[in-house]
């Protein structure tokens, strides 16, 4: 008999009432320990979202106003403006866009990385090097590119290619900016999706292979399934992450031109901080905020039905 | 359980007395007590460093903290913090059509009882009203602008194109500029024409108002668009066709403008005077100064107005805020040394007359002729922004569209569209 079982055993002879106590004692511990990061995401979390709320149903000339109750009216003025219907269906295409791709690139890289080749070490510095930059710095630096007499287009004319006009244009606007966050999140994915294939039982290859399986019968019968929970996970966070993408926006388009990059994180900055519209910032806030909970909750849905 | 009620006593005391400490930290500035107070402005500190300089040796008892917030983010950090009625900010910089927004708000003291004589009396006569909003003055003017025509005199002589004229009743025509300026990029200039601020409503409002558009507020409380009138479709037609035909740059920052003039890269740019010292920091470029542009068979108009400071109505300083407003705006020595790094034009009478008194020597022999012109330009084409409650959302719309036709969208549909997005949030105001 091991020691821990004979714990377990005199444990279990122990009268209830002293069960009790201790068990008491443990949830005292535990709330203990938990309390300050329950406290903090009350305050920080659960409060602030369920001001927003409140706060979308009323109305103010300005925030040192006091608001009035204004029931849907909010939500009617952004439904009933064909501007926001623009600004959902940017933010749909960007997200049906750029989350297959960013995921598949990364799986791909993340593959690859997983194997011995030589120069690895040169093509990893140059996967995870944007994701140490800041998306700031990133994103002037792309603006720079992009610029009709900017460099890209330096080199498309010395190959004789015709110069693009790039962030101009609202046929390449959302597509440059894609390109520029993926630069960034590519990499940042891959860093996950490589622990993930790096936890797969070597000697399920080993097996398959002894079986006469090929490298994309392997890939697709052991490396995606069994990397499932990494990409789950991967997918969600992406979504979120690009559902409340801000930073390029605010600083190369403004959401132009002709709003081809107006996101709806975006739009709630400016509607609440440009013009001063807190009430109608929140009510697209409240939104988001369901629309997120909703994808994410398919999102769960849908890889769990995968998985039984 | 007695043990608990005395913890919490001592907990209340703790927040008490760091909520006393908070509340005593910026100094008593409301008596003749030593105080700090904190100017937010969106330009670098070093334009008003002399200033404060002067003034923190006229006010030995008063610090001054400066913040600085680039232009771009200024207003919604104003949104934020004053909105938010964080008495961290004291004094902060108004822009000129901002004031009746900022006002309708409460966002600014009222300072009529304090300020109104003495600015009527004392400041240039436009600037009393750009200040003042539902007949009470909410900001002292600090500087004020005008806009003026350089012209690259090589790339023009290269091009056999004639100097434009200082003499307001010869101003060039935008119409002649596009075509002008075609001609110089033929002869060697990279670009043709350019404006300092490109996409913003200050340095487009002229060619709407010279073309017979106007400013684009109408009604008797201002929240009415009228911005896709025939004279703002026709003045965005000619703007339009300035990128279309690669007179002028897509896709270049408003803040890279300037250079590529004082680079010598561009034949025309339609500027402020401080565009004078970033030539003469450059010092690489010979050139001369015209009057603004007019519309052809139009009527003159230019841009004025610049910012002005107001106070914060969560200061917990306000007679030492009152008396930084009062030296930068309505003093001599202080409006001089607060528009003498920039080369702005300072709004106390007796400044400005030094000013323009100094203009055609400050890069001599390129400035010659440039106070008096500037004299004849405010006296007579100067235009304020409309002073409208709804100021802040029509600047976010119109810069939008601005930008929209510089990358070649449709204007009448463009213009439609800001119309209505614009006439939409007003009525939110209404």
């Amino acid at each position: 008999m091991t020691t821990a079982t004979r714990v377990n055993r005199e444990a279990g002879h122990q009268p209830a009432s002293r069960r009790r106590r201790r068990g008491g004692g443990i949830w005292k511990v535990a709330l203990l320990f938990l309390a300050p990061t329950v406290i903090l995401l009350f305050v920080l979390r659960v409060i602030p979202t369920i001001g927003a709320v409140i706060e979308s149903f009323q109305r103010s000339a300005s925030r040192l106003a006091p608001p009035r109750f204004v029931g849907f009216d909010n939500y009617v003025d952004l439904f009933s403006d064909g501007d926001f219907a623009k600004v959902l269906g940017v933010t749909g295409l960007f997200i049906v866009i750029i989350i297959p791709f960013q995921v598949a690139i990364a799986v791909l890289l993340a593959v690859l990385l997983n194997e011995r080749f030589p120069g690895l070490g040169v093509v990893r510095v140059f996967i995870f090097v944007p994701v140490a930059a800041p998306a700031a710095v990133a994103t002037v630096i792309w603006g720079v590119a992009f610029q009709p007499q900017g460099p890209i287009n330096a080199v498309l004319e010395a190959v004789g290619l015709p110069g693009q006009p790039f962030l101009t244009s609202p046929d390449q606007a959302l597509l440059s900016i894609i390109i520029l966050m993926s630069w960034i999140g590519i990499g940042y994915w891959t860093l996950f999706l490589v622990a993930g294939l790096q936890d797969i039982p070597i000697e399920l290859y080993e097996a398959a292979s002894i079986d006469g399986a090929g490298w994309w019968r392997c890939f697709f019968s052991i490396t995606l399934p069994n990397l499932r929970r990494t990409l789950s996970f991967v997918i969600v966070a992406n979504t979120v992450a690009s559902l409340i993408a801000f930073v390029p926006i605010a600083i190369l388009t403004k959401g132009g031109p002709a709003d081809s990059t107006r996101l709806i994180m975006f739009d709630t900055y400016n509607n609440t901080f440009v013009l001063g519209d807190v009430n109608l910032g929140q009510a697209e806030v409240t939104i988001l905020l369901i629309a997120l909970i909703a994808i994410t909750a398919l999102q769960f849905r849908l890889l769990g039905k995968e998985k039984s | 359980m007695r043990k608990h009620y005395r913890y919490i006593a001592v907990a209340v005391a703790a927040a008490s007395i760091i909520g006393l400490t908070a509340c005593s930290g910026g100094g008593s500035g409301d008596g003749d007590g030593p105080a700090t107070i904190t100017l937010l402005t969106a330009d670098p500190q070093k334009n008003l460093q002399p200033a404060i300089d002067g003034f923190e040796k006229a006010n030995p008892d008063i610090t001054v903290e400066y913040e600085y917030v680039p232009f771009d983010q200024y207003n919604n950090l104003i949104e934020q913090r004053i909105g938010s009625q964080d008495p961290g900010v004291d004094v902060y910089a108004v822009d000129s059509g901002a004031v009746g927004a900022l006002a309708s708000k409460g966002y600014l003291v009222d300072l009529t009882d304090d300020f109104a004589d003495k600015v009527s009396k004392g400041s240039l006569p436009a600037t009393s009203e750009a200040n003042t909003f539902d007949g009470k003055l909410w900001s002292v003017p600090m500087w004020t602008s005008m806009q003026y025509l350089y012209y690259n005199k090589d790339l023009l002589d290269a091009a056999g194109i004639p100097y434009p004229s200082q003499n307001l009743d010869e101003a060039p025509t935008y119409q002649q500029l596009l075509e002008d300026g075609k001609k110089a990029q033929a002869a060697g200039a990279t670009w043709g024409l350019l404006f300092d601020q490109i996409n913003r409503y200050y340095q487009l409002q002229p060619i709407m108002e010279s073309a017979g558009g106007g400013s684009g507020v109408t009604g008797d409380d201002l929240l009415t668009a009228d911005i896709n009138n025939t004279g703002w479709v026709d003045a965005m037609d000619w703007y339009s066709k300035l990128f279309a035909d690669g007179v002028a740059p897509r896709g270049v920052a408003t803040e890279q403008l300037p250079v590529l003039f004082s680079t010598g890269q561009a034949a025309y740019i339609v500027s402020g005077p401080w565009q004078a010292t970033t030539n003469a920091a450059e010092g690489k470029v010979n050139y001369g100064i015209a009057a603004n542009p007019v519309w052809e068979n139009g009527t003159p108009a230019m841009s004025t107005g610049s910012w002005n400071l107001g106070i914060n109505p969560a200061t917990d300083n306000l007679e030492a805020s009152k008396k930084l407003v009062d030296y930068l705006g309505l003093t001599k020595d202080g409006n001089s040394l607060a528009a003498s790094v920039l080369g702005i034009a300072p709004t106390f009478s007796e400044s400005f007359d030094d000013f323009v008194g100094g203009l055609d020597d400050r890069d001599a022999p390129n400035t010659a002729g440039m106070g008096a012109l500037t004299s004849d330009e405010l006296n007579n084409i100067a235009v304020n922004r409309p002073n409208s409650p709804g100021f802040t959302q029509m600047a976010d719309v119109t810069g939008r569209a601005f930008e929209d036709i510089r990358n070649g969208q449709d204007v009448k549909g463009t213009l439609d569209k800001a119309q209505d997005e614009l006439q939409g949030l007003w009525d939110r105001l209404k």
